[in-house]
């Protein structure tokens, strides 16, 4: 048998080869199975700990005034509240449509929903599916709004507090919110207008694409 | 012009594959390799290019490129609102000509080039069958790329987009794409044998 | 992690170096094969030498082999490698275009630089034909922009569309490969007997 096969010439060999291949692939099925996972228990707890895939509001802010692009921001609340507002730039995916979404592998996602289980829980299955960058906005929506479009100064605030605030309402001038002073149970406002109560700002931006960022030529052949 | 025709042996030289040349400086060119190894080589440096850079080879889409600089060049308004001509200008922020499929074709030249040399094959001639003039065959050679070109852009690829790239994906299109060159070629075959046999 | 310049494992820079380089490759291979040689070419669509066939038949299943079994062991990301998208009936007429443009010219783009690298001057003249029929192209792209994307089906397989597996369908491709390849083997011995060729 040996020296039947070493007599064959090589394309003869290859044949054979091709054929097996082909035969084993036969029976592995489909190669990409895109429903069952490998989780790597030990990395992901590591992750966990290091809480090296929080961001909190303050950077997205800022990454958002600087029109930092190189990330993909998801809003993972339901279409009826991502339509009544939404952080600027983000794309709205529910958790069910995470896998079937565009999403890349090789994208940073930044994940917020209302508050953070329901980010975090997005955070398990993607980093699960191998997805290789995933973050999580630290506090979600409610913290966006806390902080970012409603902060509040205390009226009896030190200096310094007092100093950091005004970073604070610029911020949130910039997104249209609307910042305030307490004191004592009554809040003013600082904002420009006095009508402004605790209103969600209008959307004027976009909404973001999911896809990358600007690719300027098309991959083609 | 001197053409330095390739006296042919009929039929031979498609399968025995050497090539006699008459004046005596000329070195013998060597055969052509094993097709089923040429096809093994070919495989992996398309494997190579999905693995490390995830696309496949082609080679209609420099040409495009240069043609749209071109058009854009004499006329950049009646490019830029083409939808065609705009996909390979890109934003205007780089060169267009900084793509990696200019970069590709060009190593193409260059290799041909090697391989040719390595084996004595480069010769300045014209390529065509005993039957045919070579005027009516240059002829036929620029009527065959204008055909190629427009089929090209067509179905989004040549042989080696589509039939290549897309065939090793297993990809819808491409394979109807490859049935129907092979289809076409085949069907034509006997009206232009003038030119081969 | 594959593919590597997806992961960013190098600038967009050194990839067109990358490019160059797996040009070089491609051509020195096209060239070995014979395919910067328009009569052999063309002696496929008479029989008379299958090389198109062999090549590129096995190119692909070595490739296609190659990326099942890659992404079956987790090597390489699929969903990122680039392919075009389907457009059935805009491709399919593509490729009768294509087919026209091989036998008349006797080249495909790819292997036209081959051949004009190599010297032959029908290989340059088809490239200036290739420029030319893309320029008539784009020029008249306005005319039938919407035949252009009809009968779009986006990013599908033939395992996608058949329902079959994507193993079942790379086994099916190779069988059907193997079976060109023993066709061809014969046809060339069919041929070379009526050409009046005894034993090579």
């Amino acid at each position: 048998m040996k020296e039947l096969i070493m007599k064959l010439s090589t394309p003869w060999k290859l044949a054979i080869l091709a054929g097996l291949l082909g035969f084993f692939a036969l029976i592995i099925g489909n190669p990409a199975n895109k429903n069952v996972i490998d989780v790597n228990a030990k990395e992901m707890a590591l992750a966990t700990v290091k809480n090296q895939d929080r961001i909190d509001v303050m950077t997205l802010a800022d990454w958002l005034i600087k029109e930092n692009a190189d990330y993909t921001l998801v809003d993972l609340r339901m279409e009826k509240e991502y339509g009544e507002y939404n952080i600027p730039t983000s794309v709205n995916i529910p958790i069910e449509s995470l896998l079937n979404s565009d999403l890349m592998r090789n994208q940073k996602i930044l994940l917020y929903g209302n508050d953070d289980v329901v980010a975090a829980q997005a955070w398990f299955i993607l980093k699960s599916a191998n997805y290789k960058a995933v973050y999580l906005l630290n506090g979600g929506m409610n913290a966006w709004k806390n902080e970012i479009l409603f902060p509040k100064l205390d009226a009896s605030a030190t200096a310094e507090q007092t100093a950091a605030f005004e970073k604070a309402k610029q911020v949130s001038l910039h997104f249209g919110g609307t910042p305030q002073i307490v004191s004592g149970g009554t809040a003013t406002t600082v904002a420009a207008s006095p009508t402004a109560t605790q209103a969600l700002p209008k959307l004027t931006a976009p909404a973001g694409k999911v896809g990358g960022g600007a690719k300027k030529k098309k991959e083609g052949c | 012009m001197k053409m330095i025709l390739l006296p042919t042996l009929s039929g031979s030289e498609f399968k025995g594959e050497i090539f006699m040349s008459h004046g005596g400086k000329n070195l013998e060119p060597k055969p052509y390799s094993n097709p089923y190894l040429v096809g093994l080589s070919l495989g992996l440096v398309l494997l190579a290019a999905f693995l490390i850079m995830g696309r496949g080879l082609g080679a209609s889409g420099a040409i495009s490129t240069a043609v749209a600089v071109g058009v854009s060049k004499v006329a950049p308004e009646h490019a830029s609102q083409n939808n065609f001509y705009k996909e390979y200008l890109g934003d205007q922020t780089e060169n267009p000509f900084k793509d990696w499929l200019v970069f590709q074709i060009l190593g193409v030249i260059v290799g041909g080039f090697i391989s040719g040399m390595l084996t004595h094959r480069v010769k300045f001639t014209v390529e065509k069958g005993p039957n045919i003039s070579v005027r009516n065959r240059l002829i036929f050679a620029f009527i065959g790329g204008g055909f190629i070109g427009f089929g090209a852009k067509m179905a989004r690829g040549c042989m080696s987009g589509q039939a290549l790239t897309g065939g090793a994906f297993l990809n819808l299109g491409s394979w109807a794409a490859m049935m129907a060159i092979f289809a076409a070629a085949y069907g034509l075959a006997y009206f232009v044998r003038r030119q081969w046999l | 992690m594959m593919p590597y310049f997806k992961f960013d494992y190098f600038s967009v820079d050194f990839s067109l170096v990358i490019a160059f380089v797996i040009g070089i490759a491609f051509g020195f291979v096209l060239e070995r094969g014979g395919f910067g040689n328009a009569r052999i070419l063309a002696a496929q669509f008479y029989f008379s030498n299958m090389r198109v066939l062999k090549v590129m038949f096995t190119a692909i299943i070595t490739a296609a082999i190659g990326l099942f079994y890659f992404t079956w062991i987790g090597w390489l990301d699929l969903s990122l490698v680039y392919t075009t998208d389907t457009f059935l009936i805009p491709q399919i007429i593509g490729g009768v275009f294509l087919g026209i443009g091989f036998i008349v010219g006797g080249y495909c783009p790819g292997t036209s630089f081959v051949s004009a690298s190599t010297g032959r001057i029908d290989g340059m003249v088809y490239i200036l034909g290739i420029f030319f029929g893309i320029f008539v192209f784009g020029e008249m792209f306005p005319l039938f922009e919407n035949f252009f994307n009809s009968t779009p089906m986006g990013r599908v397989t033939l395992h996608e569309y058949f329902g079959l597996s994507h193993g079942l369908t790379l086994f099916l491709v190779v069988l059907m490969a193997l079976g060109a390849f023993a066709a061809a083997e014969w046809g060339e011995k069919i041929m070379a007997k009526k050409n009046g060729r005894g034993a090579e």
